[in-house]
């Protein structure tokens, strides 16, 4: 990290005094136009001690003007090198969103970014990554610039009046995964005046350990004659600047609407002794918008791992992420506070997988995830790839694996699970696991990773097997929480091979807690365990006046409470035909059930599915159902055909395999997705390839899915064209397979126009067409 | 159509999250001329005889899509109504932030209305910089977080709505129906 003797103060702003001198174009091209402009302001900032290069919009994905990044990049540094200051390199934001909100990939942010570093590596101080909005484009941004230069690397974020970033991150989570990523300073610049930035700048003055960079702009503008300006006067400027410094900023300076007089005033500061601050080291994880200190207990679901589920085993093997999805969502939704992720197949080729299974979960559940893998490489790539700083499992007392997961821990500051085990197995007694354990925090120590980057899960064995050990477990949680960390153990293990497992788990869980465990990984979906996680909190002082507690049992009325109907139950079926026609998701399992107990599954299906489908169809198509209920009629249906397909001879309800994507650039999915639920809800099995397919893949699909029926939607008439060529590139492909084109801009003409070979206005138009082709 | 009182209570449930979760955010600069994209149709006619005019971006953030993305998983239903809700709600929003510019602006014509160009919006995006609130085009001119506007705003000139700009003047339930959505 970067040695601080004093107060550094940067210089304010480039873009203001441009348009001040009335230049509105391209402030990059004037690095080579008007060099001598450019110079001429670096110049007006010599007062400070560090100046930032006219390079706020350049790279491969922003600028688009007339020069190549290099001629530019070299010019700007010899442009900033006038002032005779120490010289940063300025990288903002792409512009683009990342994947998964947009449809630029953290990779190719990467290489935009890698690109300037590569160029500048040798000639400038440092880096300032400035005025990101996005946790994970500022993620790419400091790997780019850590991976090719050896340089400082200071590191802002933008907040906005909530105290968020724009993507809702919490000054907390900056500052966690920004000093996780080996940042030297972090903080936040522009966003507003320095009074409206108060709070986020004291927030993480008590949460950063390393050193606080904070550059407002020059209030809010206000619209005065018709033009934004900015009307903070200096006097106010440098009274706030006083107070962040004599708070524990380290490094100051001015964004947009400051100018050389603001510098010059508060360049008085530079070399002041910085205040130290005490901060405390939690043990903390985080996704983009959910920080999780790992304080009390929290529960890690553990349903994220192929081992022992056969259907996870087959959506991992068949790339069917939705399932994987969907085990995260209702984990979430059962109250787990962290997600266990394990893709460990022997076929699959478990980096890739990672990578992907990370991505896609962040895009639907904001716990952070535990990356679980033997296999390094798996690690790294779940790591890299996630938006936040994860827990990775695991490590244990073995040398080598050590060596292979700390440098990726310390790298992208993972928290790491450490296994009270080794070489030899997993010693017996509580005082051996304490060895190991201290082993542990000894060798992270040495790659640079404190204690509180590390926790211990002291493993649980089964009772059946080795009952005297299961009190040794528990014995070395009390022993490690010396070491000054925090644990972890998988609970469930402790009952396999006794009955009423059940009853085991939630008392071994009780037992742990007790001791020490902050960290059960176990199942969210077991109301009775996570029940006695919440009833622990209220007994154990965490969950204050047990409100919390409260919250959630507030309305318990006994065990039978249990079987009561959520609140959206209000409204009751009186049978299966007339539940799928009401829309009753949540009732449609249980009265399909109760008509197999009389009717046979193809009765079932013909007589009460299909037909109400069919009315509802009917009503939604002669204008009296809006949207909403044909799909929430939809939803039933497809809960009530799980249940019976169980009951059908296999094949039996066999139809036409469809394929649907929303082609490449179009990022607005709800139609594709109303096609498919309405599919499902009629029985056909569905291969869904997600938004923003590239034609490629689009191939790559049809190679693997083999279906009998391909749909596409396209959203804008931009992205038609992206659909034309991912028909073309089907039929290159060998498929001979009828392609059904949809959106919002499609019709009849157009759909022929581009070869699809049907168009249909809505989901129940496919299926009519469908059922046709038969 | 008829009421359904499961869709109506749903909207009443998603109007009350977005109230919760939307990050309104509205920028804009405000010029007395017009730049060179806005000097043809249909943008011209609509700023006919004004006096300025504001080239605005307004977002909820990327919440809203968050959960409409989460709600597509999880309830189909409630996504779509959510979708909706949320596009209203960014009207809405947008007008009352409107009122507060000040005193004669005319309705706000976004890009893509009366059959304008959605390309149009990489103008609106270099003078804009909507990036400070989060706004971004993809490379196919399409706006994300997708609950996101874009257009502009002119003073003095009372243009007044028509439905012959909609977007959906081809396919509109009220039209059919001999109604407007707007007063």
């Amino acid at each position: 990290m970067l040695p601080l003797n004093g107060v550094i103060v940067f210089d304010g702003g480039m873009g203001s005094e441009l348009e001040k001198l009335g230049f509105t174009g391209s402030p990059e091209d004037l690095n080579i136009d008007r060099p001598e402009v450019i110079q001429a302001i670096h110049r007006s900032y010599s007062c400070a001690d560090c100046i930032m290069t006219n390079t706020f919009g350049l790279n491969a994905i922003k600028y688009k003007g007339k020069y190549t990044i290099k001629e530019l990049a070299l010019k700007a540094v010899e442009n900033a090198r006038a002032a005779g200051k120490k010289v940063f390199f300025d990288i903002g934001p792409t512009g683009a969103m990342l994947q998964p909100l947009g449809t630029l990939s953290f990779d190719e942010a990467y290489s935009a970014f890698a690109e300037v570093v590569e160029i500048t590596k040798d000639i400038v101080d440092g880096y300032v990554a400035e005025t990101f909005s996005d946790l994970y484009e500022i993620k790419a941004c400091i790997l780019a610039i850590k991976e090719h230069s050896d340089k400082p690397v200071f590191a802002t974020m933008t907040f906005d009046s909530s105290g968020r970033t724009l993507t809702g991150s919490t000054p907390e989570l900056v500052a966690n995964t920004l000093e996780g990523l080996g940042v030297d300073a972090l903080g936040v610049n522009c966003s507003a005046g320095p009074k409206e930035l108060e709070g986020v700048v004291m927030r993480l003055l008590k949460c950063s350990s390393v050193p606080v960079m904070v550059k407002p702009n020059r209030g809010l503008p206000v619209l005065k004659d018709g033009k934004t300006q900015y009307t903070l006067d200096i006097e106010e400027f440098d009274c706030y600047i006083k107070k962040f410094i004599a708070n524990g900023v380290a490094i100051v300076g001015g964004c947009c609407g400051t100018t050389p007089e603001f510098i010059e005033r508060i360049s008085k500061y530079s070399g002041r002794k910085i205040k130290r601050r005490k901060v405390e080291r939690a043990t903390v994880i985080n996704s983009a918008t959910k920080l999780v200190n790992i304080d009390g207990v929290k529960i890690c679901g553990e349903r994220l791992n192929p081992t022992g589920k056969k259907k996870l085993k087959e959506a991992l093997l068949n790339g069917d992420y939705d399932y994987l999805i969907d085990e995260a969502v209702s984990q979430a939704e059962a109250g787990a506070d962290i997600l266990d992720l394990n893709v460990g197949l022997p076929q699959l080729d478990e980096k890739k997988v990672m990578a992907e299974a990370c991505k896609k979960i962040q895009e639907y559940v904001d716990l952070p995830l535990q990356i679980d893998s033997s296999d390094r490489e798996a690690v790294e790539a779940g790591v890299r790839y996630y938006n936040g700083i994860p827990l990775i499992n695991s490590v244990n007392g073995d040398g080598e694996v050590m060596d292979a997961i700390f440098p990726i821990a310390k790298k992208y500051g993972a928290v790491v699970l450490g296994l009270t085990m080794d070489k030899n197995g997993v010693p017996k007694t509580a005082k051996e696991r304490f060895l190991i354990a201290e082993r542990i925090v000894k060798r992270a120590e040495e790659y640079g990773i404190s204690r509180n980057k590390i926790m211990i899960d002291t493993l649980v064995v089964t009772a059946s097997a080795e009952q005297k050990l299961v009190k040794e477990t528990v014995e070395a949680l009390r022993l490690v929480k010396k070491l000054g960390v925090k644990t972890a153990l998988g609970v469930s293990n402790v009952s396999f091979g006794l009955p009423n497992r059940g009853l085991l788990n939630k008392t071994f869980l009780t037992m742990a807690m007790t001791c020490g465990l902050n960290m059960p990984i176990m199942n969210p979906l077991d109301g009775e365990m996570v029940g006695a996680v919440k009833a622990f909190a209220v007994l154990s002082g965490e969950d204050i006046n047990a409100e919390k507690y409260i919250g959630i049992f507030k309305d318990y009325a006994g065990a039978a409470s249990a079987l009561k109907p959520a609140e959206t139950e209000h409204i009751a079926a009186a049978n299966l035909y007339d539940c799928i026609k009401k829309g009753i998701k949540s009732q449609a399992a249980h009265l399909c059930k109760t008509e197999l107990e009389e009717k046979d599954a193809m009765t079932v299906v013909n007589d009460i599915l299909i037909a109400a489908l069919q009315e509802v169809g009917r009503l939604y198509d002669e204008g009296t159902l809006y949207l909403p209920q044909l799909v929430a009629s939809a939803e039933a249906a497809k809960c009530a055909f799980e249940v019976v397909t169980e009951k059908l001879p296999k094949g039996a309800a066999k139809k036409q395999k469809v394929m649907l994507a929303t082609v490449k650039g179009d990022v607005h999915d709800i139609g594709k997705n109303i096609v498919k639920v309405v599919l499902q809800s009629y029985g056909y099995e569905v291969a869904d390839l997600g938004k923003d397919v590239p034609p490629e893949s689009v191939a790559e699909g049809y190679i693997k899915h083999k279906p009998d029926v391909i749909g596409l939607s396209a959203l804008m008439t931009t992205t038609v064209k992206s659909m034309e060529e991912t028909i073309r590139i089907l039929r290159e492909n060998g498929c001979d397979c009828p392609v059904f084109a949809g959106g919002a801009v499609l019709n009849e003409d157009i759909a022929k126009k581009i070869s699809a070979d049907y168009y249909t206005k809505d989901a129940l138009g496919f299926v009519k067409v469908l059922e046709k082709l038969k | 159509m008829q009421k359904s009182e499961q869709t109506d209570a749903l909207i009443a449930q998603c109007l009350d999250e977005l109230k919760g979760i939307a990050h309104f955010r509205y920028t804009y600069k405000y010029s007395e001329t017009a730049p060179e994209f806005l000097k043809s149709a249909p943008y011209a006619e609509y700023l006919k005889g004004s006096s300025g005019l504001f080239i605005a971006v307004m977002t909820l953030g990327a919440e809203a899509d968050a959960k409409i993305k989460l709600y597509s998983r999880t309830d189909a239903a409630k996504a779509i109504v959510f979708d909706a809700c949320a596009s209203a709600y960014l009207e809405y929003l947008s007008d009352e932030y409107e009122n507060g510019l000040g005193d004669n602006l005319s309705y706000r014509f976004c890009v893509g209305y009366g059959g304008s160009d959605i390309a149009d919006l990489r103008y609106i995006f270099d003078i804009v910089k909507p990036e400070k609130i989060g706004v971004t085009l993809t490379s196919a001119n399409y706006m994300l977080p997708s609950k996101s506007m874009a257009g502009i705003v002119a003073v003095g000139n009372g243009a007044e709505k028509s439905c012959k700009n909609c977007v959906i003047a081809t396919h509109c339930e009220y039209l059919k129906r001999g109604e407007k959505c707007y007063r």
